[in-house]
């Protein structure tokens, strides 16, 4: 079993402050998502909510663990010590935040079905962590689990901007487009790191789309036509 | 084809109802929400549970409803509540 850190020497360290910044843009957006829930109590901005909140908390996961591996590899000790801390840090860090990540998209994508039946997340949930976790290459699949999933995702947010064609409905399809593109860029990561960094930097423009549509909504000119 | 108005809109139209008076009686808020009897009372029983609104009685004995923060908040936000909501489809 192959336990990954697939960052290319040149980019280590960004990816760990990438993912704390795409941590902060999902939390602001899992905080007004609770307001609204507050408000409104519509199952479906609950299961939103509850799926980025585990994405959040997926990458604050893996930035800790990146962080830590990077510590450690930088310190003075024996290789053998390095390899160890390495390998520990590695396989908590992978395999909470493929846990993490994958409820988070699994619970974006049920809520994207509009179905009440809760036997259908189960079975997403369970065919997918059991394949994940007893897998050789769990990375590996969760990144094409996860790819998969985004197509129906950013698919669904295509339909909402061809619905209710404005500013804010394109941000979030394009935004949700960028994150699927981004995942495609992570399943060549395994064996060609500059993926790996790569698949960051779109994810930055996926999050940068993201954060650009709550500042719109948080601002909303209440003057019809605008924004 | 009529458009089916979203929970949202529903609440925000009593409330905005409600906010006109400061004892509204529940047949202006009929009037204004257009809505059914039965759905209405749904509604304000949902509003008065999360403390949108209050019921009181007025001098003459008649139920009266008044807004409380909460549904003054809501208001406030509404916009925005709505601007999200359909920026990520969650208002179909």
């Amino acid at each position: 079993m192959v336990l990954p850190y697939f960052s290319p020497g040149w980019f280590f360290g960004y990816d760990v402050t990438l993912e704390l910044i795409f941590a902060v843009v999902l939390l602001l957006v899992v905080l007004f998502t609770h307001r609204v829930y507050k408000t409104t109590s519509q199952r479906s901005v609950q299961i939103f909510g509850i799926g980025i909140t585990f994405m959040a908390a997926g990458y604050v996961i893996q930035s800790i663990f990146n962080f830590l591996t990077i510590h450690e590899l930088n310190n003075n000790l024996t290789f053998l010590s390095k390899a160890q801390y390495y390998l520990i840090y590695q396989f908590f860090g992978t395999y909470s935040h493929i846990l993490l990540m994958n409820v988070g998209l699994i619970l974006i994508l049920y809520m994207t079905f509009r179905i009440e039946d809760y036997k259908i997340l189960a079975i997403l949930l369970a065919t997918s962590l059991i394949s994940i976790f007893l897998s050789e290459s769990p990375f590996y699949l969760f990144t094409l689990l996860a790819t998969i999933y985004l197509i129906f995702i950013s698919w669904y947010f295509i339909k909402n901007y061809m619905r209710n064609r404005n500013k804010k409905t394109l941000l979030v399809a394009i935004a949700f487009s960028f994150l699927l593109l981004a995942n495609a860029h992570f399943v060549f990561s395994t064996n060609y790191p500059v993926f790996y960094a790569l698949g960051h930097a779109i994810e930055l423009v996926a999050y940068i789309f993201i954060l650009w549509n709550f500042y719109l909504v948080r601002t909303y000119d209440k003057k019809k036509g605008k924004a | 084809m009529i458009r089916k108005r979203e929970r949202l809109e529903i609440i925000h139209d009593i409330l905005v109802a409600i906010k006109d008076k400061k004892e509204t009686k529940p047949t202006h808020v009929l009037y204004k929400s257009n809505l059914s009897h039965q759905m209405l009372t749904e509604y304000i029983n949902d509003l008065i549970k999360k403390e949108f609104i209050e019921e009181k009685l007025s001098k003459d004995g008649k139920k009266t409803y008044s807004l409380k923060q909460r549904g003054f908040d809501y208001l406030k936000d509404y916009e925005s509540i709505k601007s999200f909501m359909e920026s990520y489809g969650l208002d179909e």
